[in-house]
């Protein structure tokens, strides 16, 4: 507890309570609001040539959220991965461990503290940015409900909790935080090579995630597969944190 | 009775092998210097005391407890070049460090307060970001972490040796207070500061102890004592009698003075202040020059 106020008061002082929010709210609603405004944006600059007609495709708001949920899948895991890459890294590398783990600190109080603290700001942030962009959604394109918003938020929440869990196993296992950030991209890059290549085989992989979310805007209902995945990934999670307190123990 | 033993204490790393056999034993209230150059396994074996390293083979043991509790409880550590949580304040960290050594909140706020006070961190100083500190005040504020929770065991690595002269002085004489409370154990390569404090040395060389005792026992064991006598006149003529004295090993002369090395010193000063007497030799002085800590640890050190 001592370990998860401190994780809380360095993450307020160091004001990453502040941008992590703001850019998962810019990176939400980027695309939606680009996507409304694109036949002004053209206009504005220059307009299109004589005669030809640019059909702008409606979109449906499932789809416009989707739209952010990818914004995320890639530049916000990228900076999910950033912003977590030293969490347990650095601390090792500058030595102030030397001065936390001489005290009777358990390790997996240690590593759970960091996890936990980590979690509740990406889902704080995530759902904030899912707010503005649904907010926007329903004002520019149309209803999305907010039972759907919370959905959305939960089973996206979940892929990006395995993203920071994959952060903290790398950060137990490794004392440089950039390759920390390396490996942890590197894998997600890996598994979603893995899904595309065996996608048949592996319905419930992780990265399958977003389509299924997609599923269940269209069709209204959440299918076997979503939550099956949604379960597998919790699991990964948990696995992954367990591993990180039982390699950082076994360290030296 | 020891309240510590160290048992055949090893750790290797790969290829190499830091610590090799060590076995000491630490009395209640002793405070023990481990001295020895740089790359000698100081800093590996208190980390290894401090739980932060487990050892290859060999085995640490506190009196009164069973092999796997957590004998962190029981220890403070200092390391060489402490770093801090930079954006807290002396009194948050100290705070914090109490927390988690299992103080109630209360507890700790007030042990924090005191300590504060202890190590002369003044008023204003103590709710500004640790950033902003001294070298001097952050070392004192590393002791403090180390001791919040009452320790029977401070370890201290290398505790003086980056501060200056007041630095310094501060925290020996912090160290000095300490020891009545509890037992000390300090790395130094500085022998007036381990000659200071510690009741006992143990002077290690590539990993292993290869002398130990307390400061008295070591000066009389290397005691390399030399007599240095200055004459008025005639020092050639003296210096070939005294040299035909059966103990005395050896003598020469540099400018004034003889210097003479004996394989017994008491019984050779005895000698040769009866014969002076006796014979009523011009003697301007004459001095029993002891073997300098320096030159003992050279001795041992070295070879």
């Amino acid at each position: 507890m001592t370990l998860f106020k401190k994780e809380l008061l360095e993450n307020w002082r160091n004001k990453k309570w502040i941008w992590v929010p703001l850019v998962i709210i810019l990176l939400s609603i980027m695309d939606p609001i680009t996507s409304y405004y694109l036949p002004q944006i053209i206009d504005s600059v220059g307009g299109l040539p004589e005669g030809s007609t640019l059909e702008m495709p409606e979109f449906a708001p499932p789809e416009v959220i989707m739209m952010s949920l990818s914004q995320l899948s890639s530049l916000g895991v990228l900076v999910l991965v950033l912003m977590s890459m030293g969490t347990i890294a650095g601390e090792r590398k500058s030595g102030v461990t030397e001065l936390i783990l001489v005290k009777p600190v358990a390790y997996r109080n240690y590593i759970t503290a960091k996890w936990v603290s980590l979690l509740m700001l990406v889902w704080i942030s995530l759902f904030l940015g899912l707010l503005t962009s649904w907010y926007y959604i329903n004002l520019l394109f149309g209803d999305l409900s907010f039972v759907e918003l919370l959905q959305i938020t939960f089973f996206y929440g979940l892929w990006l909790t395995l993203v920071v869990s994959l952060s903290i196993f790398y950060n137990a296992l490794i004392k440089t935080p950039g390759l920390v950030a390396f490996l942890t991209i590197l894998t997600i890059m890996v598994m979603s090579l893995i899904n595309q290549v065996f996608n048949h085989v592996l319905e419930w992989f992780p990265n399958n995630l977003s389509s299924y979310i997609l599923d269940m805007l269209m069709t209204d209902q959440l299918s076997t597969d979503l939550i099956a995945t949604a379960c597998v990934t919790m699991i990964l999670s948990i696995a992954l944190v367990v591993a990180s307190i039982y390699t950082f123990r076994v360290k030296d | 009775m020891a309240f510590l033993t160290v048992q055949d204490l090893t750790k290797k790393y790969k290829n190499k092998t830091a610590v090799n056999n060590v076995s000491f034993e630490f009395k209640s209230g002793q405070c023990i210097a481990l001295i020895g150059p740089n790359g000698a396994g100081k800093t590996t074996i208190l980390r290894t005391l401090a739980g932060l390293l487990k050892p290859t083979t060999g085995s640490i043991e506190f009196a009164n407890e069973k092999g796997n509790s957590d004998i962190r409880k029981f220890i403070g550590y200092l390391p060489q070049y402490p770093v801090f949580h930079y954006w807290m304040t002396g009194r948050e960290f100290l705070v914090y460090s109490g927390e988690l050594a299992l103080l109630p909140k209360s507890e700790a706020k007030k042990r924090a307060e005191s300590l504060l006070e202890k190590i002369g961190i003044s008023k204003e100083a103590r709710d500004e970001r640790i950033s902003r500190y001294s070298g001097g005040m952050k070392q004192r504020l590393g002791i403090a972490q180390a001791i919040i929770h009452k320790p029977k065991l401070l370890i201290l690595d290398e505790p003086v040796s980056s501060l200056d002269p007041i630095g310094r002085r501060e925290v020996l004489q912090l160290m000095e207070e300490l020891k009545q409370e509890m037992s000390i154990l300090f790395s130094t390569h500085i022998l007036t500061d381990a000659d200071e404090i510690s009741d006992e040395l143990l002077l290690l060389r590539q990993g292993e102890i290869v002398e130990s005792g307390s400061m008295e026992e070591l000066r009389i064991k290397y005691q390399t004592a030399k007599i240095e006598i200055e004459f008025e006149r005639d020092i050639e003529a003296f210096a070939k009698k005294i040299n035909d004295l059966p103990e005395v090993t050896a003598s020469n002369i540099e400018r004034n003075t003889l210097h003479v090395t004996a394989s017994d010193i008491q019984l050779a000063r005895q000698r040769i202040l009866e014969a002076a007497s006796n014979e009523n030799w011009p003697l301007t002085s004459f001095n029993i020059n002891r073997a300098s800590l320096e030159d003992m640890f050279m001795k041992v050190v070295k070879d």
